[in-house]
């Protein structure tokens, strides 16, 4: 074919093959996928917190991989391994903590397991019931960064970034206070005993407490602490008094501070400033006295139920104490006899004086001498005198009274000797006994043996007017006795008259066919009847109330 | 008895991806489109291996995290827990039930490793041009593909388990990071088995052993099925 041949001849289009090997799209997946994996390494790597070492003496609870450490219930690491420790006698936690708390992990930093803990002041931890126990973090106030610690035993009592003031008590005995023991400030909780240990020398308890603020700032340097531990049961005139902190106060123990009114412009405690620890809040809070004025007084009688401490009162109103109760040998007549040593404090009954003589408590208060005066004149003109009186006739408790007698013999104070000497008088009713024994002395003077010849004629005399009524008796017997027989024969007559009348009228009424029995028989049915056509409606009406408004419905059928 | 066999390819002829129609291409650089069904025709899929290769390294990269971040945390009771892959099977371990971690160990760790290996050694014997083994390659290749839907599981039992744990404050369940990386691995090597052309291991080794057994009855035996398929 000429046309093929004619074609042959004509050059070929050489076919350029597409270069195939240009690299695909397809390659951005594994880009993507490295730029993607890098990118979460880089952020992990960037993230990552310093690695830290507790060392523990047990891992309670604490886990590789799930215990968190947590601070303000923030987690800021987590445990990563949980190893014994080289000599095998403490356990090495590793943790890692977070990038964020990094600036945290410092020298002073603290590290404890938290784990429910049941103390008699109070449940704590008892979310970890739930998740477990954690690992709690106090922070440090240091700056120097530190990667290996020693974990705590027990958790601080002061929980981290609280404010307040941490305070040491000086106690002769610990009492009932424990760790963790409330401290009150006017009933509120406003503290805690966060320790306590043996003073150096053994003779004395130091107790360390910590008061949150803002009760902080009520704490100065004559702040006073008193003991709430327990309760106090106060009898007064106005009933029995209990006196409690709080529950917890009487089961773990307790304080309580305040600060006097007269010291309330002390300064802030210092750090040095060791507290004394007081018995009870009246001893506490108790005025130091300016002015004491010892005296002795002597008593010729029984000082049973005196002790030391018991008040001293002027006309009722405390102004003193018993100091000491002895004995003590009567120079001139070389007879045994009590002696009381009491301290007056005169300012608390100066302090009583009304406002219109504050001039004179003034000058009572400043002058010694204007006091003494006064005093004199008290003993000597007015008839001051000390007696022994019974504070409670149950628990026989005596104390002093200083009070008013004018007829007493007159008699002066010495005020040369250390101490004075104030007049006593025998108290009035010395004790329960006396007063006793008294009735008893009067009820053996009686006379009985007048009181018998008494009795006896006057048994006498009434056997005479027994006799009497028995002469009146017989002479009844004989002048009225037949008269009452033909009464009696009279009135048994008409009895069986009555009783023949009664017969026949039974007749009528009882025997069955007795026309009343009928009508009565009649009579009953119909009201049997009645009632159980009653019984029916009511029946009804229960069921169809509204009947009552619809009448009764047409039956049906 | 041993014979050699051609392909398609060697015979000039394309077999249509769609229909399996045997055709004679318009050419081999453009083969058209197929008769029949209408599919473009192509005698080798064009950049497999490029392809194949770039879908397994990033499904190898994507199982680095997918191994090392937690698939799954739990929070119960305030406390909370991320678990790795690993880390559930040793749980499972540890816990007594070693059936149920052999299966996550299988299902979740070693297949998808075994696919990337076995994915890469098809493709390394295919670009080398090893001759031998090609009926064994051809069976790894099919177990690849095969396996690829099941690899899923570990997805599917994360996902169940997120839906239904929400206790929200007694327990919850959330996803990690790690579950999504396991997902792409295992979405990325099955892509890599449907973009990898078996047809490859063939191409390299043309003269194979027909054992009579195995051998189809029909003469021609390879065309006459394709084009019957």
């Amino acid at each position: 074919m000429p046309e093929s041949t004619l074609h042959a001849e004509l050059p070929r289009a050489t076919l350029v093959t597409k270069k195939h090997r240009r690299i695909s799209v397809i390659w951005l997946i594994p880009i993507l996928a490295a730029v993607v994996a890098l990118g979460i390494a880089v952020q992990r790597i960037l993230s990552e917190g310093p690695t830290i070492t507790i060392i523990l003496k047990a891992a309670q609870g604490i886990e590789a991989g799930k215990t968190f450490i947590k601070y303000k219930d923030v987690n800021i690491g987590q445990v990563t391994a949980v190893q014994l420790s080289d000599d095998y006698s403490k356990v090495k936690v590793t943790a890692k903590i977070t990038k964020s708390a990094a600036g945290l992990i410092v020298e002073d930093a603290q590290f404890w397991v938290v784990a429910p803990r049941i103390t008699l002041s109070g449940v704590s931890g008892l979310g970890t019931l739930l998740s477990g126990n954690y690992i709690g973090f106090g922070v440090g106030k240091s700056s120097r960064a530190q990667r290996e610690f020693a974990g705590l035993d027990v958790p601080p009592a002061v929980a981290d970034g609280q404010h307040g003031i941490q305070l040491t008590l000086k106690a002769a005995k610990l009492g009932s206070l424990g760790i963790g023991a409330p401290v009150y400030y006017r009933s509120l909780e406003a503290g805690e005993v966060t320790g306590y240990n043996l003073a150096a020398d053994g003779q004395s308890i130091e107790v360390n407490l910590f008061v949150r603020a803002p009760y902080d700032k009520f704490v100065n340097a004559e702040t006073r602490f008193w003991n709430v531990s327990g309760m106090n049961v106060s009898l007064g005139a106005d009933g029995v008094q209990l006196h409690t902190e709080s529950l917890v106060a009487i089961i773990a123990g307790g304080l309580a501070f305040d600060t006097p009114s007269f010291a309330d412009g002390a300064g802030p405690p210092t750090g040095s400033t060791v507290f004394s620890l007081f018995d009870d809040q009246a001893s506490a809070m108790k005025k130091p006295e300016a002015n004491s004025q010892h005296f002795v007084l002597y008593f010729h009688e029984s000082l049973r139920g005196l002790s030391v401490g018991a008040p001293v009162t002027l006309l009722g109103l405390p102004g003193g104490e018993v100091t000491d109760v002895g004995l003590d040998i009567d120079p001139k007549t070389q007879a045994l006899r009590g002696r009381v040593e009491i301290v007056a404090y005169p300012d608390r009954l100066i302090g009583r004086l009304g406002e219109q003589q504050l001039a004179i408590g003034q000058t009572l208060a400043e002058s010694n001498q204007e006091r003494h005066a006064f005093f004199d004149h008290l003993v000597e003109q007015m008839g001051m005198r000390a007696q022994l009186q019974s504070g409670s006739l149950i628990t026989g408790q005596l104390f002093v009274a200083l009070d008013f007698f004018p007829d007493v013999k007159k008699a002066q104070i010495d005020w040369n000797l250390t101490k004075p000497e104030i007049p006593s008088i025998p108290s009035p009713l010395p004790n329960l006994e006396a007063k006793l024994g008294s009735i008893l002395t009067k009820l053996d003077s009686v006379q009985y043996e007048a009181i018998g010849a008494d009795l006896r004629k006057l048994l006498n005399s009434s056997d005479q007017v027994m006799q009497d009524i028995d002469q009146a008796l017989i002479h009844f017997d004989k002048s009225i006795t037949p008269e009452m027989k033909i009464a009696i024969e009279a009135f048994r007559k008409a009895t069986l008259s009555a009783n023949k009348m009664m017969q026949s009228t039974d007749a009528a009424l009882l025997s069955p066919d007795a026309p009343v029995q009928q009508e009565l028989r009649d009579a009953m049915q119909e009201i049997t009847r009645t009632a159980r056509a009653l019984r029916v409606l009511t029946d009804y009406l229960e069921r169809h109330p509204e009947s009552l408004l619809r009448g009764k419905p047409e039956e049906k059928n | 008895m041993k014979t050699s066999e051609i392909t398609a390819a060697q015979a000039g002829l394309i077999g249509c991806n769609t229909c399996s129609l045997l055709t004679h291409p318009v050419s081999m650089e453009h083969p058209g489109h197929c008769p029949r069904c209408g599919a473009k025709l192509e005698s080798r899929r064009p950049n497999s291996i490029q392809y194949t290769w770039a879908l397994v390294i990033a499904a190898t990269i994507c199982y680095i995290p997918a191994n090392l971040l937690p698939v799954m945390n739990t929070t119960a009771l305030g406390s909370s827990e991320a678990d790795t892959i690993m880390g559930g099977v040793i749980y499972l371990y540890t816990s007594g039930s070693w059936p149920l971690a052999l299966i996550v160990l299988i299902a979740s760790v070693m297949v998808p490793l075994g696919k990337l290996i076995a994915l890469a050694y098809l493709l390394i014997t295919v670009q080398r041009g090893v001759k031998g083994g090609v009926r064994e390659r051809t069976r790894l290749y099919r177990m690849v593909e095969f396996i690829g839907r099941w690899s899923m599981l570990d997805v599917f039992v994360d996902t169940f388990t997120v839906a239904m744990v929400q206790l929200k404050p007694l327990m919850s369940v959330e996803p990690g990071l790690g579950v999504v990386f396991f997902a792409a691995v295992v979405v990325l090597t099955m892509l890599a088995a449907v973009t990898f052309d078996p047809r490859l291991i063939w191409d390299s080794g043309t003269e194979i052993e027909v054992r009579p057994v195995a051998a189809p009855k029909g003469h021609p035996s390879v065309l006459n099925e394709k084009s019957h398929a």
